[in-house]
């Protein structure tokens, strides 16, 4: 609260400044200033009231089952058991250490194959495409990044999981991973492909910037040395804009995370633990993201003890954007520090 | 030797093309594949025939796209002031202090916060019978006082609470592009700092802020997550009926309705509704609502020579 006391102050401090300047200073302006204090207070406050709501709908949930509730799995059958128990009765039992573990495989795989191919459009388009073809990769990057999730999550759902299931699927693995779960093409794969191009958008977009912004004499420098041009964009200009590229794959990262809609239509929506002893099938296993859980269950919201599990689902998810935001931040002050700006 | 050194630089400069290849073949295939799937569907009758409409009549998206519509502009009317507020006190107010520095990171998290979260939030908070008339009270059901929490309303503050934070942050640099001249000149002339900040400050930037504005509505026409839960998935408006009357709009806000993403979700083979080709209509029709909006950036942008991309 006394941070807010503290703007109030230097406020006070700058109006008094002000009317000794002006001897009329009009109450129409203090009314003015004064409420967009407030709505930057409420807007920061906005967190904090998220943070506090969803908690409290999530706590039953997580008082019944403390840390098991990210330890354990089978998040479809305990969904299935509180749906049907009696409202006199209701089950409080959740695991959502299959939802984590979707969340991570599909961030992790999206990061793998973006970051690289994000970067390198990146150099292409800042360093050595020039005139109408780099104005056109720069349109088809805009355009890949305002095509909404869920229309991506329709091609998905109609190019890519037929694809899977008619290519990568034998009837022979099929029948072998029965006891485990139903193979059907919707997969993690999927999941991975379709975020891939739904972050390398935000990835490459942060990338080209920063290399855009890597002074001209530090390429100057490199080219006088004789170095060639490529490798002055390998050791020079993308090391100078390590930074900016840091700061792209974090915001994929929050992307990934948080997309709920297309990989709900793509992932397979049962929450299976992926094993990678199962090799090459971990990659086609259906598995269902704490965000897409969100969405897929969602019919079953009006069961009281369901709607706790969501909204944990919706804290672990909260937990998780929030460290990556304040992380970014602290990087950026670090990187700040060591250049000698703060 | 040499050569060998160099085997490497080649092999990457080819991965890396191959990376533009690929970006370049996946948009213009997604695009091209709606395209050939969807053309079909798209017709005049498409644009302007309801959901379920009367027999003999094929079925077409208005009230998703009015929802599309009621849903940015709530959306943007309630995050627009509030976004300029803030971002006006973040740029010429606040200064560099341990407070703004907090605000800033608060907004920074609040950024990053998924749209999912955000729905849940809406959910939780506008189910709270207070806030019914936001929405309507659930009735019939023994033992329960709570509001329904989704309607248009709510889905709008929803929408303005996810694209806040982005509206303040191209609203800030669109003032912060503004010379410090032009305050000088008008602070010299007498007037107080909120008039200049009001009349000068906030008038110069206005072409950055319709950029911000323009990019927020592109986000809000995008989402699907809110809108899945703030808005429910019924596919017409589901207040008092005809909808279209004007003593019948109020009562439709207060209901639920669709937009053009959750008829494509609905629509798709995810969804219920299970007819791709109206999904691919309706996915056509989306990406040219996108493109257009996308275009009037660049036509703002490009008379704009301070707000640089």
């Amino acid at each position: 609260m006394d941070t807010v006391k503290s703007v109030a102050a230097e406020q006070g401090l700058s109006r008094s400044r002000a009317s000794k300047r002006s001897p009329i200073w009009p109450k129409r302006d203090i009314f003015w200033e004064r409420l967009i204090l407030s709505l930057t207070v409420l807007s920061a406050a906005l967190i904090i009231l998220i943070f506090v709501f969803i908690l409290q709908e999530a706590w039953p949930v997580i008082r019944a089952n403390g840390l098991s509730l990210v330890t354990t799995t089978g998040f479809d059958k305990q969904v299935y058991n509180a749906y049907y128990a009696p409202a006199n009765a209701p089950v409080w039992n959740f695991g959502l250490l299959s939802l984590i573990a979707g969340t991570a495989a599909t961030t992790c795989g999206a990061l793998l194959v973006a970051v690289p191919a994000g970067v390198g459009t990146a150099i292409i388009i800042s360093e050595i495409a020039r005139g109408s073809l780099k104005r056109f990769l720069l349109s088809i990057i805009r355009l890949l990044a305002a095509i909404p999730s869920v229309i991506y999550g329709l091609v998905g759902l109609m190019v890519v999981v037929p694809f899977i299931r008619d290519n990568l699927l034998t009837v022979d693995i099929q029948i072998k991973y029965l006891q485990y779960f139903q193979l059907s093409g919707n997969s993690m794969l999927a999941g991975i492909l379709v975020l891939s191009f739904m972050i390398l958008p935000i990835i490459t977009a942060l990338s080209a910037d920063a290399i855009r912004a890597v002074p001209l004499e530090y390429r100057e420098a490199s080219l006088a040395l004789g170095v060639s041009k490529w490798r002055t964009i390998t050791r020079v200009v993308v090391p100078a804009a390590k930074s900016g590229i840091l700061a792209g794959t974090v915001l994929g990262t929050g992307r990934a995370i948080g997309e709920a809609i297309a990989l709900s239509m793509v992932c397979g929506g049962n929450a299976v633990l992926p094993s990678l002893t199962h090799g090459f099938v971990f990659f086609l296993t259906p598995v269902l993201p704490l965000a897409s859980a969100i969405v897929n269950k969602s019919e079953a919201i009006s069961v009281p003890s369901i709607e706790a599990a969501l909204f944990a689902c919706g804290v672990v998810l909260l937990i998780m954007s929030s460290f990556l935001s304040v992380a970014t931040k602290a990087v950026e002050s670090a990187v700040r520090r060591r250049q000698g700006l703060d | 030797m040499i050569r060998k050194k160099y085997l490497g630089d080649s092999l990457q400069q080819i991965l890396a093309w191959l990376a533009v290849a690929v970006t370049v073949t996946v948009c213009c295939g997604i695009i091209g594949f709606l395209f050939v799937r969807g053309y079909k569907e798209v017709s005049l009758d498409f644009i302007t025939n309801d959901t379920l409409p009367a027999s003999g009549m094929a079925p077409g998206i208005l009230s998703p796209l009015i929802g599309t519509f009621l849903v940015t502009l709530l959306g943007i009317s309630i995050a627009l002031p509030w976004a300029l507020a803030v971002a006006i006190f973040l740029s010429e107010y606040a200064g560099r202090n341990r407070a703004a520095y907090y605000f800033r990171v608060a907004i920074d998290v609040l950024a990053g916060v998924p749209t999912i979260v955000i729905a849940i939030f809406g959910l939780a908070m506008f189910s709270r019978p207070s806030f019914g008339f936001m929405s309507s009270m659930v009735q019939g059901v023994e033992g329960v006082h709570k509001a329904f929490g989704r309607s248009f309303l709510v889905c709008g503050v929803g929408m303005a609470i996810m694209i806040l934070p982005f509206v303040i942050k191209t609203c800030e640099e669109a003032i912060k592009a503004v010379p410090s001249a032009y305050r000088e000149a008008s602070l010299a002339l007498g007037a107080t700092k909120w008039h200049t900040t009001a009349r000068v400050v906030l008038l110069s930037a206005r072409k950055g802020i319709a950029t911000s504005v323009i990019l927020g509505m592109g986000r809000i026409i995008g989402d699907t997550a809110i809108v899945w839960l703030l808005l429910g998935g019924s596919m017409k408006m589901t207040g008092r009926q005809p909808w279209w009357q004007i003593g019948n709009w109020l009562n439709t806000l207060k209901n639920t309705g669709a937009t053009l993403t959750t008829y494509i979700y609905f629509n798709s083979p995810a969804g219920e509704g299970n007819k791709a080709g109206l999904a691919f209509g309706a996915s056509l029709v989306l990406i040219a609502v996108i493109l257009l909006l996308n275009a009037v950036v660049d036509v703002i942008s490009a008379q704009n020579t301070s707000i640089k991309e």
